[in-house]
């Protein structure tokens, strides 16, 4: 069986700047990838590259393909026109923002905002099922039918992320895009979204690729994770091996930074600086003046290439077999 | 034992509405020790950032007091003279900042406000040295002109300005990126082992409040529930809601972990659930649970206290944690 969705060689650019450069993606049917990466990386921007929902002045190249289950002909998202896409997004590929507050209409009730998703991309569907459908998203996602009467500032912050969810299956797509879906969310709130996220892909064989900057929400849903930084995926993999041997200093470092319950109370000296200006990149490796284990070598490009199995990392030093402790104490001097 | 830098006693601050009360905060004791990190954590809602409020009098108090030095603080004169001491900076550094304002003048208004005499620039640029900016290069922009983490920073140089003993955090670093909000706690420990500062934290990220914070309270809808060292609060939790939250923390780990999340969402401050207020969503209550409200009861660690009737052994079923 083909990936459900396949990602060759992406790259966008803005005003002439590269937001992307050469991203590689294959997702199979009911897998969760990670995306991690702090922001201005490209998360969001691949995201919105897949669905052709970027603004005016970003230009995006490469190739992306989709092939959802029941459908014969692979979708060639990079060749559709703007009406062709209407018919991908929300049917094969639904997209969950960050603000659930932001992307629900304030003076429509939830219930008819799902409706009218339906009504879209199903023109013979009859009020009655459209109805029906609508309770049974409801008690998909966890909420009661009745809080589809209500109005997005009459339900909590939780309650409206489900709604969300529920508007982002309304047409039964193959694949989800969650961008940052717990970030507003408190811990409890964000435990009760994510153990949805995985029932869904449980009952459903949805697929998803969940964008977040917290390895944590990260490792707890997804199979694997790719990594980005400064426009490119750096490091890829299983998300147990990724966590338990990172295999790019960024990786590494970000790992380092999150205090873990349990673990060392000390906090990891911070990364020092911040991600590259796409304007003005590095020369070579895009981390490099970053990082700590900078060499020659590394004014030269890395490929992203295999470095155990099923794991890939764009760094000349990998695999790293341990991190060298030198290295790390002259990297805490830098920092500090 | 000198006077802790401020204390509360059974504080309350309720909001009225036309038709509820709403009971933010709702009989809570603390005492905040100079040169000590306190951390307050709970679910939004919980009544922290009102705590918080109440302690620099920016919410007047329904009952209650608030104190700072050993002495109450009482009209505008005390309140005046604490928020010279106490500072406090907030969760989103893009609206906290005057966008027509250059960092010299943002970074300087606590001195003019507060009628300092002296030399104003040598005190800015001492403040901007604290938080690891540049004052050549940074003293002349705007804030649309500094990323997100330099924003936090000329914020805290705000606060910092007038050297207070005290500062206090809301959410200081949950809207930063991960080697951004390094960066800030970095900072923030520095200040306080140059400067003895005593640091407020209130978050809902308890892996942080674990890893920075000397004592911990945690609240649940206006009341704290649990209150210890931070290490015996968050590794060896008393209160069955505070079992919950750190069960609900998302670890970056290679294990699996079965989760078992709370159920349900924290109930309206109007409408305050009789006995324990976390009963309702408990998943160890018991027979007096629904009437019984608990007081704050030693449990587990020295010092440790829980707010949760499996404590009081008159009480208790044999199974006690």
């Amino acid at each position: 069986m083909s990936a459900l969705l396949e990602i060759r060689d992406l790259h966008v650019t803005h005003a002439g700047r590269p937001i992307l450069d050469g991203v590689d993606l294959t997702l199979e049917r009911g897998e969760a990838v990670g995306l991690a990466g702090e922001s201005g990386c490209g998360k969001t921007t691949t995201a919105l590259a897949l669905m052709k929902l970027l603004p005016g002045g970003f230009e995006q190249t490469g190739t992306m393909t989709l092939r959802p289950p029941g459908v014969e002909e692979p979708i060639n998202v990079e060749r559709r026109t703007e009406a062709g896409m209407q018919v991908v997004r929300w049917r094969h590929v639904s997209l969950v923002f960050q603000g659930a507050m932001n992307s629900l209409d304030p003076v429509k009730r939830v219930d008819s905002q799902i409706a009218q998703a339906i009504y879209l991309h199903e023109r013979p569907a009859s009020a009655k099922d459209v109805g029906a459908r609508i309770g049974e998203l409801f008690t998909t996602v966890g909420l009661t039918p009745a809080l589809g009467r209500r109005y997005a500032h009459e339900l909590s912050g939780g309650q409206r992320q489900r709604v969300m969810i529920a508007l982002a299956l309304a047409c039964r797509p193959s694949l989800m895009i969650a961008d940052e879906p717990t970030t507003a969310l408190d811990v409890v709130m964000q435990a009760q979204i994510l153990e949805l996220l995985e029932r869904l892909r449980e009952q459903l064989g949805l697929a998803l690729i969940l964008i977040s900057h917290d390895l944590g929400v990260l490792s707890e849903t997804c199979d694997r994770i790719a990594v980005m930084y400064a426009g490119r995926i750096v490091e890829t993999g299983p998300v147990k091996e990724v966590f338990a041997a990172p295999q790019h200093p960024y990786t590494k470092r970000l790992l380092d930074s999150l205090p873990v319950i349990g673990g060392s109370r000390e906090l990891a000296a911070a990364i020092p600086g911040g991600p590259p200006d796409p304007g003005d990149l590095p020369q070579g490796c895009r981390f490099r003046p970053r990082c700590p284990y900078a060499a020659e070598q590394c004014l030269e490009d890395p490929a992203l290439r295999e470095v155990r199995p099923a794991q890939a990392a764009a760094c000349h030093f990998a695999p790293w077999a341990q991190w060298p402790a030198a290295h790390e104490a002259a990297a805490e001097g830098a920092a500090g | 034992m000198s006077a802790p830098l401020m204390e509360v006693r059974d504080l309350s601050v309720h909001f009225r509405t036309r038709r509820a009360s709403a009971r933010a905060v709702d009989g809570v004791s603390l005492e905040w020790r100079r040169g000590e990190i306190l951390g307050v954590v709970g679910e939004s809602g919980c009544g922290k950032s009102t705590l918080a409020r109440a302690l620099l009098g920016l919410v007047a108090p329904t009952a209650g007091e608030v104190a700072s030095d050993g002495a109450s603080v009482n009209g505008k004169t005390a309140l005046r003279e604490l928020r010279r001491n106490v500072q406090m900076i907030f969760q989103d550094p893009y609206q906290t900042l005057n966008p027509r304002q250059r960092v010299a003048t943002i970074v300087a208004e606590p001195l003019r406000v507060q009628g300092v005499d002296g030399d104003h620039d040598a005190r800015v640029q001492r403040a901007m040295e604290d938080v690891g900016l540049d004052s050549g290069r940074f003293l002349d922009r705007y804030p649309h002109q500094l990323s997100g983490g330099q924003r936090q920073r000329v914020a805290i140089a705000a606060a910092l300005v007038l050297e207070p003993d005290g500062l206090i955090c809301d959410e200081p670093v949950s809207m930063l990126d991960v080697s951004v909000r390094a960066q800030i706690l970095q900072v923030l420990i520095e200040l306080r082992t140059r400067r003895d500062l005593a640091l407020l934290f209130i978050t809902h990220d308890l892996s942080l409040a674990w890893s920075l914070c000397d004592r911990l309270a945690v609240m649940y809808l206006g009341r704290i529930v649990e209150h210890g060292s931070a290490v015996d609060v968050i590794e060896r939790p008393q209160h069955p809601y505070t079992q919950a939250l750190v069960a609900a923390v998302p670890v970056p780990s290679a294990e699996a972990r079965i989760r078992e999340p709370l159920s349900g969402e924290l109930p309206d401050a109007t409408s305050v659930p009789s006995g324990c207020r976390f009963h309702p969503r408990c998943p160890r209550r018991f027979e007096p649970c629904d009437s019984v409200d608990p007081p704050l009861l030693a449990a587990g660690s020295d010092g440790q206290l829980a707010a949760c009737l499996l404590h009081d052994p008159k009480r208790a079923p044999d199974a006690v944690a």
